[in-house]
């Protein structure tokens, strides 16, 4: 038992900092105070939980407090922890990045200050949502994540197309906590209490309500989280927010702290039931599938990249699932290989994602747009910030030797067991293992598809100015994310090192469980791979030495310009037809007419996002529906005599209901 | 084991070499030519090796790494697989989600050294690829997944030998054969699939990927290719060899035998078959996820109720 002073602390420094920046009027001032606000915090921050990640237990600490509240108690364990540890070394990072990544604006003028203290209260929610067990201080953490998040998305703010994604989210994210609230307010119906300690005691038993709470929780986290299909806000928000904030939004605000409560509300539980493992694992590869789906055909890359969140946030839940499933079949080492591969990957994929965030933030920073179509040939010039983001795409692709690679093999080991207790059980974890392996693909073909058209081959505008500068504060974030994606890719021992005292809070099997030691040789063979690509830097490294140089074989043509290059539309053409209804396109075009056209003409294929357009067709469709309905109610009075007594029924049952 | 070990490098050293080779023979007999001698994969890459690359001043690093990237993906890849049909170089618990994923890297570094060229052609390849590859990747791994549950092993080696004692336990065997040979087709880019002797480079898949290599360069990348056609053609024969997983030498002369039957059917489908319609190869290696959803559903009938 350590003391959650120096935890708190961190809380007023944050603060003050946030205070501090907003009230400096020079940029540089609050942007200094901001970043060493948040390394005070994040020091204090790490030296209170480390003994909680070491196996120490707890950190707790309960303060008085008036009605409605009574009392705020504050207790660390090593879930929280876990989720501390790089939350907010990694808004951290992200701030340094914005010092760089703002300047431009800063040169216009603009005053940063108010950015600045946003990104302290994101730190602020962090420390109050991983730690507070109280459930109306955890939503006010929760709506503190989100206004910051909302706020630092409208950056741009004079931009009607940002203003709107910015809405977007703040729908989105409330719709989520309506759901949170109502779950919580059954929570108290149940327990007439408001801390986690007393919820935790009502979910610990089977009950017809902790199904409903399970699936209530899970659409709520599952907004957060961006699941399929609850993922529409997420292209929108992370096209329009700066780079950095993207980075934070996708890799540690919404993904990790979506995936924090449900796993927080899920330890309560003594034993899950059958169905809700189903879900978990049901709603994770949709999310995975469409996800990457979506990946392949999108031009801006980073509404790429916010598609791949969905689908790396999927195969986490994927993972999560198949630890339901062996927590209720008591399988320790099932469960085991399903919530250590999912923690971990969340923990690989807020290194890999920030990480591609920021090398797309550099790309704008560089060339002011970040649509694949127009750009190439940008390593040329840029030879740093591609080397690092081929680091990510590499990892985000799940290969080795990088450290995607170790978590989805654990899930695969999970998954490819054979240990589920009947055969029909066995082949959909086996079908959800090959879901996998189309994500991994898939994946590879969109990444290959950014960098490569991105960064290799020719200018497609040769006209467009590239700023051929790297500053220090946007390469040192990524050059640390993308050490912490090698390492955890070569030494995953320190990943697991991290979860091993999360995974002891589970009920199953308590003392020490091997979870790395079966697939230490896996490991050891990706290591191998990565010895190998080493080996073949080298040798092409060697190669280029005093190496002829000539001109790309045209194929006997001999007038190649840029804009002939292959683009991203075509690459993802066949496979975009080959899943056309899940990839619908919209074509406008005008062709030319004749065999002498006197016109030019043109065509333009978009690929918007299936499930938004479809809930827009529905909320227009739908309102049609009930006007139409509601205007035959009132030509006809027996119809409206109906409604009126369905409408009484229906009050009665839910009267009785809820008298029961 | 010592000798194991020696023969599966032996193997390796010698096999790609014969099977490229008697894949070529085979051809030529078909259209009524001599045809190169069998070695002659060797003497091309001799000649490779002497000479030096040109790069294209499009190109960055990437390009110039991606053919070593080939070459050692295959080689790591032939050590997971049983090239003798019994124990491989290397065995571990899920080595074939290791194979899945190295070969993985070494079509991505291709692809991105296609796209590193700036010519519309290579990056045409690229995405043909790249657009099987992620049909592939689901049969392959449900195909294995089958095996495994049927065999009750997590190694590629133990479930490439199954006791085929029951009628379901015939069915997967069946299946896996359908849905591996497909594979190997897609992997290595032989017919149907793709032309490797095409000259149009319109058609093409993986040789329109590689035409800016030259030299050394080229030489890996066709070594590399031919020890995937060898690891291919293994992966079958140990499937087929009736005394896989003994350490005998028989065993392992069945096996290698089966590798150049392999071989030989390769050569006779190429040069009796036309390449499929691009727009038809999806769904050519649909029947490979079809022949693997069936291979499950067969091992989970044979498996019964019990794990």
């Amino acid at each position: 038992m350590t003391s959650p002073l120096l935890l708190l602390l961190s809380v007023p420094v944050l603060l003050i900092g946030a205070a501090l920046s907003l009230a400096l009027r020079a940029n540089r001032a609050s942007a200094m105070v901001s970043v060493s606000t948040q390394a005070v915090a994040t020091a204090l921050v790490l030296t209170s939980i480390a003994p909680v990640l070491g196996g120490f237990g707890p950190v707790e600490v309960v303060w008085p407090w008036s009605a409605p509240i009574e009392s705020i108690a504050f207790r660390v364990d090593a879930l929280g922890a876990f989720f501390l540890s790089w939350s907010l070394p990694m808004t951290l990072l992200g701030t340094v990045y914005a010092t760089a990544y703002l300047k431009p604006y800063f040169a216009k003028g603009r005053h940063g200050g108010p950015h600045f203290a946003l990104l302290n209260t994101l730190s602020v929610s962090f420390v109050i949502i991983y730690s507070v067990q109280n459930a109306l201080v955890f939503l006010l953490g929760w709506e503190i994540a989100a206004i910051s998040a909302w706020l630092l998305i409208i950056w741009d703010y004079q931009n009607q197309k940002v203003r709107f994604a910015g809405f977007n989210y703040l729908v989105s994210t409330h719709l989520g906590l309506f759901i949170l609230a109502a779950a919580f307010m059954l929570l108290n119906s149940k327990t007439g209490a408001m801390d986690f300690r007393s919820f935790g005691q009502f979910l610990s038993q089977p009950s017809r309500d902790r199904g409903t709470l399970f699936l209530l929780l899970g659409v709520s986290f599952g907004l957060k989280s961006a699941f399929f299909p609850f993922h529409t806000w997420l292209p929108r928000a992370h096209s329009a927010a700066p780079s950095h904030v993207s980075a934070l939004l996708s890799g540690v605000v919404s993904t990790a702290a979506g995936l924090f409560g449900f796993l927080r509300f899920t330890l309560f539980m003594e034993r899950p039931d059958e169905w809700m493992g189903w879900i978990v694992l049901t709603f994770g590869a949709l999310s995975a599938f469409f996800g990457v789906l979506f990946t392949t055909t999108q031009r801006d890359m980073k509404r790429l990249l916010a598609y791949s969140s969905t689908e790396n946030v999927g195969i986490a839940a994927i993972g999560f699932g198949v630890g339901y499933l062996g927590w209720t079949w008591g399988i320790p080492a099932l469960a085991m290989a399903g919530f250590a591969g999912g923690l971990l990957h969340l923990l690989n994929h807020a290194l890999f994602k920030c990480l591609l965030f920021y090398g797309a933030g550099s790309v704008y920073h560089a060339t002011h747009t970040v649509d694949i179509e127009r750009l190439g040939g940008l390593a040329k010039r840029l030879p740093r910030t591609a080397l690092l983001f081929l680091v990510g795409a590499l990892a985000i692709s799940a290969l080795p030797p990088f450290n995607g690679f170790i978590s989805e093999l654990i899930i695969y080991s999970g998954l490819l067991s054979g240990r589920a207790p009947s055969a029909q059980r066995n082949i959909v974890l086996i079908a959800a293992a090959a879901t996998l392996a189309f994500v991994g693909a898939v994946s590879a073909l969109s990444m290959t598809r950014a960098f490569g058209l991105t960064f290799l081959g020719n200018a497609r505008e040769p006209e467009r100015h590239v700023a051929e500068e790297e500053p220090a504060a946007m390469l040192g974030p990524m050059a640390l994310h993308a050490f912490g994606v090698i390492a955890l890719g070569i030494a995953p021992g320190v990943g697991i090192g991290l979860l091993r005292a999360v995974l002891d809070l589970f009920p199953f099997a308590p003392g020490t469980r091997p979870i790395l030691e079966p697939l230490m040789p896996a490991v050891w063979a990706s290591r191998a791979v990565g010895v190998g690509l080493l080996v073949a830097c080298v040798l092409g490294w060697l190669r280029g030495i005093k190496a002829r140089r000539s001109v790309t074989w045209g194929c006997g043509y001999t007038a190649p310009s840029p804009r002939m290059q292959y683009t991203g539309s075509s690459f993802a053409e066949q496979f975009a037809r080959i899943f056309e209804s899940f990839l619908p396109v919209l074509r406008r075009d005008k062709l030319p007419v004749g065999p002498f056209p006197q016109q030019a003409g043109h065509v333009g294929t978009h690929h918007a996002d299936p499930v938004e357009r479809r809930m827009f067709e529905v909320l227009g469709q739908g309102e049609d529906l009930v006007t139409r309905a509601s205007d035959r109610i009132s030509e006809q009075p027996r119809f409206a005599f109906a409604a009126g007594l369905v409408t009484l029924v229906v009050i009665g049952v839910l009267t009785y209901g809820a008298s029961q | 084991m010592m000798l194991d070990r020696i023969g599966n490098v032996a193997a390796l050293v010698v096999m790609p070499f014969l099977v490229a080779g008697v894949i070529n023979r085979v051809k030529s007999l078909w259209s009524g030519r001599k045809g190169p001698p069998i070695l002659q994969l060797v003497f091309d890459v001799v000649r490779l090796l002497r000479k030096s690359s040109v790069y294209s001043t499009t190109t960055t690093p990437v390009f110039r790494i991606a053919p070593y990237v080939l070459l050692l993906t295959a080689l790591g890849s032939a050590t997971i697989v049983p090239l003798l049909g019994s124990d491989p170089l290397v065995s571990f618990p899920f080595d074939f989600v290791g194979l899945a994923y190295v070969w993985g890297l070494g079509r991505v570094a291709t692809m991105l050294a296609a796209l590193d060229t700036g010519s519309s052609f290579e990056g045409m390849g690229a995405a043909r690829e790249a657009t099987f590859s992620t049909l592939l990747e689901p049969a392959l791994f449900l195909i294995v997944g089958a095996l495994c549950l049927l065999s009750g092993t997590h190694t590629l080696h133990e479930a490439l030998t199954p006791h085929l004692d029951s009628g379901p336990a015939v069915v997967v065997w069946a299946a896996a054969i359908v849905a591996l040979t497909i594979v190997l087709q897609v992997e290595t880019s032989r017919m149907p699939v793709d032309d490797p002797s095409t000259h149009l480079e319109l058609t093409m898949v993986h040789e329109v990927m590689v035409l800016d290599h030259s030299g050394p360069d080229l030489a890996a990348i066709q070594v590399g290719s031919a020890i995937k056609v060898f690891v291919g053609s293994a992966i079958l024969a140990t499937l087929l060899n009736p005394w896989a997983g003994s350490h005998t030498l028989r065993a392992a002369g069945v096996n290698l035998g089966l590798c150049l039957v392999v071989a030989v059917v390769i050569g006779t489908v190429e040069s009796l078959i036309a390449r499929l319609k691009l727009r038809t190869v999806p769904q050519y290696i649909v029947v490979a996820l079809s022949s693997g959803v069936i291979a499950l559903l067969a091992a989970a009938w044979r498996v019964g109720g019990s794990p």
